[in-house]
């Protein structure tokens, strides 16, 4: 296996990690040198020659292979047997529905929410219960870390030039999740996408940060996704349609569980309950335009359809807290994308 | 003990890019405007078009959208400015 990357020849251990900083490499947080036996072993476990293009970045013409991935992979900390699912989110990427140019550069600042779905999951003890979104899990920390790498070193998203978030978020660093496939009252995520339950498969979404609302006084599912819809109505990117996803937790999976409501019941009552008036979002200065006498007749639904609003099965099994996350943009400029991990 | 580590970052390799020669004047050239669809970009075109066509001379100008600010101009209307245009303005309005 021939690496083709230039070299870097330095003293010692902590040489090599104060020189990925002066070099403007890292995220802010110390990495883990990129060394031809760690970044070889990142390839052998992907199934992937270090020349394969993994993604063709066509607003900044730039070219991922491989071998640039593995090196990220590497410093961000990632064992090698998660380099599959890296690949699979690369590939996901250069999806033109996913549109790269528009979230990685807009001043929203999204970042790329990953959902991983399928028996790889469980192999690579990615978290789905408790802290979803918080620290603490070696994948959940460093798969979306290596993303991130890629995107800044790769592919040129630095802050202050091609990202150029005004606020951004936490999940910036990483924001990499599973489905709690076992517990949850819905078939597996990706099912939803044309994939098997048995199969592999990574969801990708250029999303804000996750919104949380507590709901501990209805034991129904109508009185939790009021509580939802009322957080929602006027949400970032209201009126401009973008997809959402909304991640329940344990309690709430138990509700809708018990309930026997399935994830279109879900969609169907969230899409029809967070409907505004024209009139309310000229209001609120989300739509343009002078207020007409119409518009307080007229509504607007927060997704253009109800599969608009990704239903996932995640997070603590104690707790009455759920979360909704808004995408960034519009359809027109960026959807969520499935991709399947295939395993070597 | 010394240690080799590997660039992370994207290698630039050489590439040639032809550029149109640009006008000398814009006395009787067509504008093509590029609307981003960020609220207002069509009104900042079109006050760019009109003291292009005032002041210098142009002739006349086609304004079209894009599908989205972070999109390149989609086939249709490259194929159109190609057609009806010799100039673009393209600008981020919001």
């Amino acid at each position: 296996m021939e690496l083709k990357s230039r070299r870097h020849t330095v003293s010692d251990l902590a040489g090599a990690i104060e020189l990925c900083y002066t070099n403007g490499w890292t995220d802010g947080l110390p990495v883990v040198p990129p060394t031809a036996e760690r970044i070889e072993a990142m390839l052998e476990a992907g199934g992937l020659e270090p020349g394969h293009e993994l993604a063709f970045i066509e607003n900044r013409q730039v070219s991922v292979t491989a071998e640039k991935v593995a090196i990220n992979a590497v410093m961000a900390g990632c064992k090698a047997e998660y380099m599959p699912v890296i690949a699979a989110t690369v590939e996901a990427l250069a999806d033109p529905l996913y549109g790269y140019h528009g979230p990685a550069t807009s001043t929203g600042g999204a970042a790329v929410f990953m959902l991983v779905n399928g028996p790889i999951a469980a192999r690579l003890e990615l978290n789905s219960g408790d802290n979803l979104f918080g620290p603490g899990w070696r994948a959940n920390a460093t798969i979306g870390r290596a993303v991130r790498l890629v995107m800044r070193n790769v592919i040129g998203t630095l802050p202050g030039e091609l990202d150029r978030s005004a606020l951004g978020h936490g999940g910036k660093y990483t924001f990499c999740i599973a489905e709690n496939e076992q517990n949850s009252p819905w078939a597996a995520f990706h099912t939803t996408r044309g994939f098997r339950a048995d199969q592999n498969a990574v969801t990708i979404f250029a999303a804000y940060a996750p919104h949380q609302f507590s709901n501990r006084l209805s034991a129904t599912p109508e009185g939790v996704l009021a509580t939802a819809c009322a957080h929602m109505k006027i949400s970032a990117g209201s009126a401009r349609q973008p997809q959402y996803a909304m991640v329940f937790a344990g309690e709430h999976q138990t509700i809708f569980a018990k309930a026997g409501w399935a994830r279109e019941d879900v969609q169907r009552y969230v899409f029809e309950n967070t409907k505004n008036t024209v009139a309310e979002l000229k209001r609120v200065h989300m739509l343009a335009g002078e207020l007409a006498a119409e518009d307080e007749k007229t509504m607007y639904t927060l997704v253009e359809q109800p599969q608009d609003l990704l239903v996932v099965a995640a997070g603590g099994r104690a707790g009455v807290q759920s979360a909704f996350i808004p995408g960034w943009g519009g359809k027109n400029g960026s959807q969520s994308v499935t991709r399947e991990i295939r395993l070597p | 003990m010394a240690i080799q580590i590997y660039d992370p970052t994207t290698e630039v390799a050489d590439r040639h890019i032809a550029f149109v020669r640009r006008p000398q004047s814009l006395k009787g050239v067509r504008i093509g405007l590029v609307d981003n669809t960020k609220h207002n970009s069509d009104q900042l075109l079109l006050r760019i078009a009109g003291i292009l066509e005032r002041d210098h001379g142009a002739k006349a100008h086609l304004i079209r959208k894009k599908k989205s600010a972070g999109a390149a101009p989609h086939a249709e209307i490259v194929e159109e400015y190609k057609a009806n245009c010799d100039v673009i303005v393209a600008g981020v309005g919001d």
